[in-house]
């Protein structure tokens, strides 16, 4: 029997066991109902009527509130209904009890000053900052009109056109330049977040046949490391379209809603971003299965599981550093790190600082690693498989390998 | 044949494995005997390369065994295990295939196993949705779905009802009789008695006693005498040249005696005016054979 046979049986096992599971077909279903509401219920609660309340106490408040209606007006433009409701009060008393009272934001007084309940909470304030601008604006009005300026000409003063932007360099435009960085950054972001969130059916689904002990009998007639490799396939490929179904998804969703601006996307970056993301998924989930390989249980899979999450947290911080400066040492360094590369290497892409050879070499050491890796794993779980405890060291592991004999490695 | 030849296994201090030797004949079943921690699982793991001996080996017809070797075998370890969440049919087919069978085959293995072990009706249900002893009966399925040349069986008996029993020593002794070799274990010596040609014993990681059952039971230098006796009288039993052991099993006597014991005058000792309703004798019994070669 061929290796290519077992590995495909094992995998084809891997993908209907669990991919008609409940709990397969439920958390997909589930993300999925989740993303829609998350992207489409905004932009359906969102659309509504905005309506900003003032406070006026005292004199000279009507040339500020009437600008900050029309900043707000232009703000909101087409897309949202705007209305900003003026209340006055006598004296500030009334103000202070209004406020208190929660019937408008802030006060403004005599043109001059503000008074609010409390502090501008963390996400800031619209309206207060809207009036500040009105304020501004409002002064120097009346500064340009002193100088004896007809109406007109202040206007025009104060509708300058913004400065025009030429790159020198040229790379491109600058719009592909931007959509290559907004593409490499969100590789990164999305490489991640599927390790952190998919990383852990690996290693959970490793210790499936020593928990279950189906795996003395699988092991006389297969061996480790086929089965190892075949459960990385099978699992990842499961991982993989449930990912790649909820990053399309939301691709559809926001073209559909408009709720996001997206950038064209060149297609050499997109195939590195989409071969690096699989790269890179793959090289971890072999890791996690040599991890696992040390556990015997599904529950202690969980105290193996740091090391792997430290490695990918420190290759993602890692590649920030990279995003600044895409050629230095130390972006050299992880492009040939297995590790690393799948963060780096898309960014390196985009920003056009690496050689197809380097490319190439960089994806080569990357499937090493992962054959090496591989066969480590199966030389652990070959020596942990008698063992039934709750989990044993590397060392040990590696060691007791020896007493299995060489005919089922 | 299968042949284990002078395997020796230590785990630290503890000898497991001793210089065991014995060998299996096709077409014939051997019961292997022993003590719990005498070294028949660790025996069978190094049959299945799951364990690596420090000395010795395991050869198939007189070759050393290796993957293709294996993939003949089937196993039913200690530790019993399946896919608890994988169909029965599915696990089955699964396995078939894992041995090299292509889809229709195994297909067709799968229901002909099924209808075989009593279990064509639960074919769809998962395995954790079973009894213990239809896992049992799945998991002997699953050990010969492929035909194997070579079954070994660790303690297949245990924990069945004596329906399940009869079930597996039926299949044992159809695949016997089709040419497969059989080796299993077993604390159940009267079943292990009833159904093997062959036994071999181990304590303590070595091979005792091996050989044909009957051989064994000729060669050995006791005979068995079992008889109805008043307590008087097995007192006086007890006294004569030639007993070794005397005893009563719950039914009736029970003596232990040399091979050249003059039976005539046993029973003259007795039988005063009438000789007793119940009188055999005969060669020792696989539990007699089995204390006295572990003693």
């Amino acid at each position: 029997m061929t290796t290519t046979r077992t590995l495909l049986l094992i995998i084809r096992r891997e993908v209907l066991a669990r991919g008609r599971s409940i709990a397969y077909l439920g958390s997909a279903a589930l993300i999925l109902v989740l993303l829609t509401a998350g992207v489409v219920l905004p932009q359906v609660l969102g659309g509504g009527p905005v309506t900003w309340e003032v406070g006026a106490l005292g004199e000279g408040n009507d040339a500020i509130l009437t600008v900050a209606a029309d900043i707000a007006q232009d703000r909101f433009d087409e897309d949202r209904e705007f209305s900003l409701e003026v209340t006055s009060y006598d004296d500030e008393a009334a103000a202070r009890a209004a406020l208190a009272d929660g019937d408008v934001e802030l006060v403004v007084v005599d043109g001059e000053s503000l008074l609010r309940q409390g502090a501008v909470g963390f996400t800031g304030s619209d309206l207060q900052e809207t009036i500040q601008q009105a304020a501004a604006v409002t002064g120097l009005d009346e500064q340009l009109t002193a100088t004896g300026l007809e109406a007109g000409e202040v206007a025009s003063a104060l509708r300058a056109d913004p400065l025009e932007v030429t790159t020198v360099e040229q790379v491109g435009d600058g719009e592909e330049q931007q959509a290559r960085g907004f593409i490499a950054y969100a590789g990164m972001m999305l490489l991640y977040i599927a390790l952190l969130v998919f990383g852990q059916w690996t290693l959970q689904g490793v210790t499936e046949e020593k928990a279950s002990r189906v795996v003395e009998v699988l092991l006389s007639s297969v061996r480790p490391w086929q089965l190892l490799a075949g459960k990385v396939i099978g699992i990842g490929l499961l991982g993989l379209v449930q990912f790649g179904l909820t990053v399309g998804w939301a691709l559809v969703l926001i073209r559909l809603t408009d709720a996001l601006p997206l950038p064209v996307v060149p297609l050499d970056s997109a195939v590195t971003l989409v071969l690096w993301f699989v790269l890179g998924f793959g090289v971890y989930s072999v890791l996690n299965a040599a991890v696992g390989s040390l556990v015997s249980k599904a529950e202690d899979a969980q105290s193996v599981a740091f090391p792997v999450s430290m490695v990918a947290i420190v290759s993602f911080l890692a590649s920030f550093q990279v995003l600044d400066d895409p050629s230095g040492p130390l972006g050299q360094v992880m492009t040939y790190i297995p590790f690393s590369a799948p963060f780096v290497v898309p960014i390196r892409v985009a920003f056009a600082e690496i050689t197809v050879w380097e490319h190439a070499l960089s994806a080569l050491v990357a499937l090493a690693g992962m054959a090496v890796l591989i066969r480590v794993a199966g030389r652990l779980y070959a020596g942990g498989v008698l063992n039934t405890g709750a989990r044993i060291s590397l060392r040990q592991a590696w060691r007791s390998a020896d007493e299995v004999a060489a005919g089922s490695r | 044949m299968l042949e284990i030849d002078d395997l020796h296994k230590r785990y630290g201090d503890t000898v497991a494995l001793d210089g065991c030797t014995f060998t299996v004949t096709p077409g014939r079943m051997l019961g292997f005997l022993g003590r719990n921690g005498a070294g028949k699982t660790t025996t069978m793991r190094a049959i299945f390369g799951l364990v690596r001996p420090d000395d010795g080996g395991v050869r198939w017809k007189g070759q050393p065994v290796g993957r293709a070797d294996r993939l003949r075998f089937g196993y039913m370890p200690e530790e019993r295990g399946l896919y608890p969440k994988m169909a029965v049919a599915d696990q089955l087919t699964y396995f078939a295939r894992l041995h090299g069978m292509d889809a229709d085959d195994a297909a067709a293995t799968t229901a002909r196993w099924l209808e075989e072990v009593g279990l064509t009706d639960r074919a769809e249900d998962k395995v954790e949705a079973l009894s213990q002893g239809n896992q049992q009966r799945v998991q002997l399925a699953v050990a010969l779905i492929h035909d194997p040349d070579v079954a070994i069986l660790d303690e297949p008996f245990n924990g069945l009802d004596p329906i399940s029993v009869t079930t597996m020593t039926r299949i044992l002794r159809e695949r016997a009789a089709a040419g497969t070799t059989v080796l299993f274990s077993s604390h159940q010596l009267d079943l292990v008695e009833d159904l093997c040609e062959d036994v071999a014993i181990i304590d303590r990681g070595r091979i005792v006693r091996t050989g044909a059952l009957a051989d064994l039971k000729a060669a050995s230098p006791h005979r068995r005498v079992e008889l109805d006796v008043d307590p008087a009288d097995a007192e006086r039993l007890t006294a004569l040249t030639g007993v070794i052991d005397s005893r009563f099993d719950g039914q009736r006597h029970v003596l232990t005696v040399e091979r050249d014991t003059d039976v005539v005058a046993l029973l003259r000792a007795v039988s005063t005016d009438s000789p007793p309703d119940h009188f055999v004798y005969t060669t020792p019994s696989l539990t007699d054979l089995f204390t006295e070669a572990v003693a």
